[in-house]
Parts: C-alpha cells; sequence; structure tokens
C-alpha cells in the first residue's frame, strides 16, 4: 500500500494502484491536466514535466486550479 | 481615449473585471465582453477532487483577455507569495494582484505583509499589483520597492459603498508614479466616473456587476462611466465657486431699469 496527501487529505493506493507519475495521478482522480498547478512536497512542478515526475509512498501534493474571483 | 500603460504593457480600456459571484460562465462572458475590459481577474483554489465541477472559467477567451491572478484568500505574505508563484506556473505570465487580508469581516488589506510580500515578488520578477488601503505613504513605499501599480480601496471589497476614501486617494494620485487603479466598493457607475474624474487611471469592478439583475447590462453603464470619467478628467474640470455665476448675458433684459 502507498499512502499520498492530496490537498489536506490521505488517500490510500492498493500497490498495484499507487500512481507511478504526477499524471498518473490526475488520470486516476479525472483531473484535467490543462487546468490544474501541481506542488509537490512544496516545490512547484512544472505542467510539461507532470508526466516525467514520479510520486512516493508518504508524498504530499496539492493541486490547485483558478476559480471565479475580484 | 488615452492608453493605459501597466509595466510593459498597454490597454485601451481602464476597467478592469473580477470574475466572481456571477451566476453562470454564459452571465460571465456577456459582462466581460460588454465592459470592453482587456484584464479580468480571477483567484487560485485547491481543485476539489471530489467534486468536478466544470471549469468555470473555460469561458474566457485567453488570447483576448489578460488573466490576472490575485492572492485572494492569503493572510500572510509567505501565503501570498506562495499563491503568486502557483498563479505564474498557471499562466505563464508573472503579473499578480497581490491581497492579504487577515480581517474576513471587512477584508481590510495588511499593509506591512503587504509590503513585505511586493519586496519579494517584485526582486522575482513579478509585475505586482497591490491592493491596498487608501495609505499614500503605503503607496509610496510600494512604489519605492517597485510595483507596477497601486491598488487602493474605494470603501470595502463587495460593499458597493463607493468613494468613501476619496481625500486619500486624491493625495494617493498626486503623488503616485505609477497608474492609481481604485479597487473594490465601487458600487455604482457613478462611483467608477467619480475615480477617473479625480484622476485614477483604471478601476477594478466586481460585485457590482456580477450581482446586478442584468450584469452585462451594468457592465456596460460601468464602460460608459469609466470613458466619462476618464474624459472629464482629461477635458479639466471647471472651477466650483460658492456663489452663481449667469451663464445668460446679465444685460438686454425686457425690462427697463
Amino acid at each position: 500500500m502507498g499512502v499520498l496527501k492530496i490537498n489536506g487529505k490521505e488517500k490510500t493506493f492498493l500497490d498495484n494502484k499507487m500512481p507511478v507519475t504526477l499524471m498518473d495521478l490526475l488520470t486516476i482522480l479525472g483531473v484535467d491536466s490543462a487546468t490544474v498547478v501541481a506542488e509537490l512536497d512544496g516545490q512547484i512542478v512544472e505542467r510539461a514535466n507532470f508526466t516525467t515526475t514520479p510520486l512516493r509512498d508518504g508524498q504530499s501534493i496539492e493541486l490547485v486550479r483558478f476559480v471565479p474571483g475580484g | 481615449m488615452d492608453k493605459l500603460v501597466i509595466a510593459d504593457k498597454q490597454f485601451t480600456s481602464r476597467l478592469l473585471i473580477g470574475t466572481g459571484k456571477f451566476s453562470s460562465s454564459k452571465v460571465m462572458a456577456s459582462a466581460i465582453e460588454a465592459s470592453g475590459a482587456e484584464i479580468v481577474t480571477v483567484a487560485l483554489r485547491r481543485v476539489d477532487i471530489t467534486n468536478q465541477n466544470d471549469d468555470m472559467l473555460a469561458a474566457i477567451d485567453r488570447t483576448k483577455y489578460l488573466l490576472l491572478p490575485n492572492t485572494s484568500g492569503a493572510r500572510t505574505a509567505d501565503e501570498a507569495i506562495r499563491l503568486s508563484r502557483l498563479a505564474r506556473a498557471a499562466t505563464g505570465i508573472n503579473w499578480v494582484k497581490l491581497e492579504v487580508t487577515p480581517d474576513p469581516y471587512y477584508l481590510l488589506p495588511d499593509p506591512v505583509e503587504t509590503l513585505k510580500a511586493a519586496e519579494v515578488l517584485v526582486k522575482e520578477g513579478f509585475v505586482v499589483l497591490p491592493y491596498i488601503n487608501a495609505d499614500p505613504i503605503l503607496s509610496k513605499r510600494l512604489q519605492d520597492v517597485g510595483v507596477a501599480t497601486v491598488m487602493p480601496l474605494g470603501s470595502p471589497i463587495g460593499s458597493n459603498r463607493g468613494l468613501k476614501t476619496r481625500e486619500a486617494l486624491e493625495i494617493i494620485i498626486e503623488q503616485a508614479n505609477v497608474p492609481v487603479v481604485v479597487d473594490a466598493g465601487l458600487g455604482l457607475p457613478s462611483h467608477a466616473a467619480e475615480a477617473m474624474e479625480i484622476g485614477a487611471d483604471a478601476v477594478l469592478v466586481n460585485t457590482a456587476i456580477a450581482t446586478a439583475a442584468e450584469p452585462a447590462k451594468m457592465a456596460y453603464a460601468f464602460k460608459l462611466a469609466v470613458e466619462a470619467g476618464r474624459t472629464a478628467y482629461l477635458a479639466g474640470a471647471a472651477a466650483e465657486t460658492k456663489k452663481a455665476s449667469a451663464s445668460s448675458p446679465l444685460t438686454g433684459f425686457l425690462r427697463n431699469e
């Protein structure tokens, strides 16, 4: 099993379901990668690097995007 | 109208629009269109991974409008800096509307944290547009660290109360060497016109348009008011006097005296 903290909440993945890259995680979550910005353990990951950024058990991920606002 | 220049960009419109509080993306898009605005603000929030709503902002043509991310929700300089960096990663451009508002009741900006964040962000190459209270000295201090505009409030965000800070705004405008964008509290086109008449370079409006019965119509009314106010400012206002000064000739009356 692996655990990732996503937007402050822990999510558990079975070993064979653990996302390998950040892009895998977005696909599993159904999040459109084109509109999202990611932080991995406090470091911003550029969108171009989503497919090449590996994930490890215990990491913390923030996924944010633009919403309406003044 | 004369162009508005912020940092290295030129704009024809002097009305900036916030995208919050619209009832739908369609209503928002039609209001933005009617306003003639070229700069629209957006916020940055966590993706709700349990409930993926439609992307409200997909309706905004990013080739036509400059998306200006704000740091709303930040209560400290550090939070605002973090949001700014995320926003830059999202837009690919380095413009940010800096907001640090620790007080949830009046949403008044924290001057100390705002100045701190502005200093760091300018050094990192950001074009910083800080939301501030109408404080002329803070405005100067921010200009000293290199902000691209100052955005003093007319009255608290979303209050629709107009230019309660007029006297301080006049001092800020008189002393500014960057564009002054009056942000927050403008509830009516007449408020926007008043800000432009006293020499503001631009205004930012959100609530007054988004929550009007007909947002697109109200957006158009604000567009006209901003243009009228700017044109009046450029025309140079006539002097005020206490006593009447007749506009018609004071000779040739139809009576014998």
